[in-house]
């Protein structure tokens, strides 16, 4: 039985209890959070025992795995932790909020011998897996020129507000771009430079919305776009592939089977049908089951805190570039 | 009756722009020149008009040229086009050098001459309504601009440095370029791009991108890319998506269209439903012509859209952000 222990009782920390709960050969053995209700909530549903401070549950010593599902920029400092307490970890992206922390956790990857882990769940979804292997099959020819955006919905809130606070969470191009950045350096490698835009600045309203260009070592462009907006919209992906000898292409506003028009009587917001894809396994539990099989197999996981870092690298001199106007050479 | 002569047919636009003149109850084709005489031949039998063998004596019978050469051969029809005193629809780009598109301009202001450059996404209805759109306040405060306006690899004379001045990127950057300047009222303030020659087995640009910044420091990106395969439904697009504080507004020009599986295709295409924007075009041109009022889209406008493209190939060169004037 693998113990795992999830830091973290937001969005994501209560997402990736409940797929715990369920995966074989793993056993929730405790969660975290600072919020007494939230840390309360948690408690009751899943009937685990609860820490406070992220820092108690990596002490716990029956605990193998530990998930860090918190707010960006407090992720360094729990995988410091995590990694010297000897634990396997997985940790959601982006794996951390600046490059200072990129070289620390360089320098502790090398010493621990635990599995480490990473949330880049789009190398899990099933369209741009597909898309990636029609790709490595030559059926587009050559790759040259690529599209990718994601968002459509609104900024969203996190607890204390974290994702407002670009400090915390780097905005779209840290929080969202970077999806689209680590499936393009999936698909295509390592990236020569960087230059972005973002409208931060541009409005005191809660929205933002960046384009980056990104130049690959083999030469292909990418048109990476990501966007919160402070008004009602679904949240939508699109890819698209051109190279020498085909394209393709995917909106996830058309490939989803189901769409649910239903009557709201509390509305006070636009009512938007909701689209659904379903799955028999979705990308959250199949990166959790896969990182879970890792500690298994000694192995590494698919998502790797080196591949991870370098994608992180990337958004960062995104984030660089819509700052400074320049071109930034990795 | 507005006697209308074409000068150059390179660009194949020439045959809806001349069909359009055929449409018009107030036009009347007299005739086409073009250097190469046998597809001039060819093109009057088309449009039973006729072929003169001296562009002056074109001119001579013409209220007005629509000029549809290699861009580069532009500056030479536009100013003898002007020392005899006509008005001009001149294809985009307006030329192929900032200084030969202020020559043009300077040479059609000396001589009295309306000079308009010939960009029907300003007449796409769907453009229309997104104009006024945004004249009502529909976006709140502009944030963002995305456009898109890919195609298939033209080949013939567009690939061709001399005759083009530059590949996908000079043939697909001026288009979205001036609709936004259009739709905005802002400048392109400076201009970074990527730009090589990958889909293709050409030695001229086959793809690029474009990210700029306009007036006010509003981002805005462009794909200029001839990057649509063979296989695919349709000749390319024209997109632009526009963000503000108060609603997104995404707008595809081609998007009126039917969806055709067809055998004899072997493929899916899609067959267009929209209006005519070639049509209104010309048909403002004439007007334009009759009236004596001055152009709609102007050689200045022309003139800021060709700019940005060769800025953008400045910028692929340097490897950093070029600033406009
Ligand atoms: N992979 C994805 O699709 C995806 C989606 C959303 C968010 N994320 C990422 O997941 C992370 C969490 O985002 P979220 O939206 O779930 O956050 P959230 O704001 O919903 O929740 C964060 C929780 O962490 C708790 N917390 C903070 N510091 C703590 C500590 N030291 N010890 C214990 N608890 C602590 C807070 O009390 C809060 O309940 C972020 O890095 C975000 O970028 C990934």
């Amino acid at each position: 039985m693998l113990k795992v222990g999830v830091i973290g009782c937001g969005t994501m920390g209560q997402l990736h209890s409940a797929i715990f709960k369920k995966l074989p050969g793993v056993e929730l053995a405790a969660v975290a959070d600072l919020d007494d209700q939230r840390r309360q909530e948690a408690a009751d549903a899943l009937g685990v025992k609860t820490y406070r401070e992220g820092q108690e549950l990596i002490a716990d010593p029956s605990i193998d795995l530990v998930d860090i599902a918190v707010p960006t920029d407090g992720h360094a400092g729990l995988l410091d932790q995590a990694i010297k307490a000897d634990k396997h970890v997985f940790c959601e992206k982006p794996v951390v909020r600046t490059n200072a922390e990129c070289d620390l956790l360089e320098k502790l990857a090398i010493q621990t011998g635990k599995r480490i882990g990473v949330g880049h769940v789009v190398r899990f979804a099933p369209e741009y897996v597909a898309a990636r292997d029609k790709v490595l099959a030559g059926d587009i020819g050559r790759a040259a020129v690529s599209r990718t955006f994601r968002g459509g919905s609104q900024f969203p809130k996190g607890w204390q507000d974290w994702y407002a606070d670009y400090a915390r969470s780097g905005g779209v191009i840290l929080d969202l771009a970077i999806h689209d950045i680590d499936y393009l350096r999936w698909c295509f490698g390592d990236v020569a430079r960087v230059y972005a835009k973002t409208t931060q600045g541009l409005t005191e309203e809660r929205m933002e919305h960046a384009f980056i260009v990104l130049r690959f070592k083999n030469g292909v462009i990418a048109h990476v776009e990501a966007g919160w907006t402070n008004y009602p919209g679904q949240f939508y992906t699109t890819l698209e592939i051109s190279g020498s000898r085909g394209q393709l292409t995917f909106d996830t506003r058309t490939t989803a089977p189901i769409l649910y028009a239903k009557a709201d009587a509390d509305k006070q917001e636009v009512n938007v049908a909701l689209p659904e894809s379903p799955a028999l396994i979705s990308p959250y539990e199949a990166e959790l089951a896969d990182m879970v099989a890792a500690v298994r197999e000694n192995r590494d996981p698919k998502v790797t805190l080196a591949e991870a870092l370098a994608t992180t690298r990337v958004a960062l001199a995104a984030l660089e570039s819509a700052e400074t106007g320049k071109v930034v050479n990795l | 009756m507005v006697r209308i002569g074409l000068l150059g047919i390179a660009h194949l636009h020439f045959y809806s722009y001349a069909s359009a003149v055929q449409r018009l109850p107030n036009a009347e084709l007299v005739g086409l020149y073009d250097d190469d005489a046998a597809r001039a031949e060819e093109a009057a039998k088309l449009f039973s008009t006729t072929f003169y063998k001296c562009p002056e004596e074109l001119l001579k019978n013409a209220d007005a040229v629509i000029i549809c050469s290699e861009n580069s051969f532009h500056r030479k029809w536009v100013e003898l086009a002007a020392k005899h005193g006509k008005d001009i629809l001149c294809e985009k780009p307006i030329a192929t050098t900032v200084a030969d598109a202020e020559a043009m301009i300077k040479a059609c202001d000396a001589a009295g001459v309306r000079l308009q450059i010939a960009f029907p996404v300003r007449f796409s209805t769907p453009m229309r309504r997104v104009k006024a759109m945004l004249e009502q306040g529909a976006l709140g405060e502009l944030l963002a601009v995305r456009g898109t306006n890919r195609g298939r690899m033209p080949g013939g004379w567009f690939i061709d440095r001399e005759l083009a001045g530059g590949g996908a990127v000079m043939d697909h950057t001026v288009h979205v370029v001036d609709v936004v300047r259009w739709f905005t009222g802002r400048e392109v303030v400076s201009v970074y791009a990527e730009v090589d020659s990958m889909i293709h087995d050409i030695d001229i640009d086959d793809c690029g991108m474009l990210c700029m910044e306009l007036e006010g420091g509003v981002p805005f990106t462009q794909d200029p890319s001839w990057s649509r395969p063979s296989s695919y439904h349709t000749w390319g697009d024209v997109t632009l998506q526009l963000v503000g504080t108060k609603g997104t507004i995404s707008v595809d020009a081609l998007a009126q269209s039917l969806t055709v599986y067809s055998n004899a295709e072997g493929k899916m295409v899609t067959h267009p439903f929209t209006e005519d924007m070639d049509l209104e075009l010309i048909k403002d041109f004439v007007e334009m012509v009759e009236t004596k009022r001055s152009p709609s889209i102007t050689g200045f406008d022309g003139l800021q859209a060709m700019a940005v493209a060769l800025a953008a190939y400045e910028s692929a060169k340097q490897g950093k952000p070029v600033t406009l004037r």
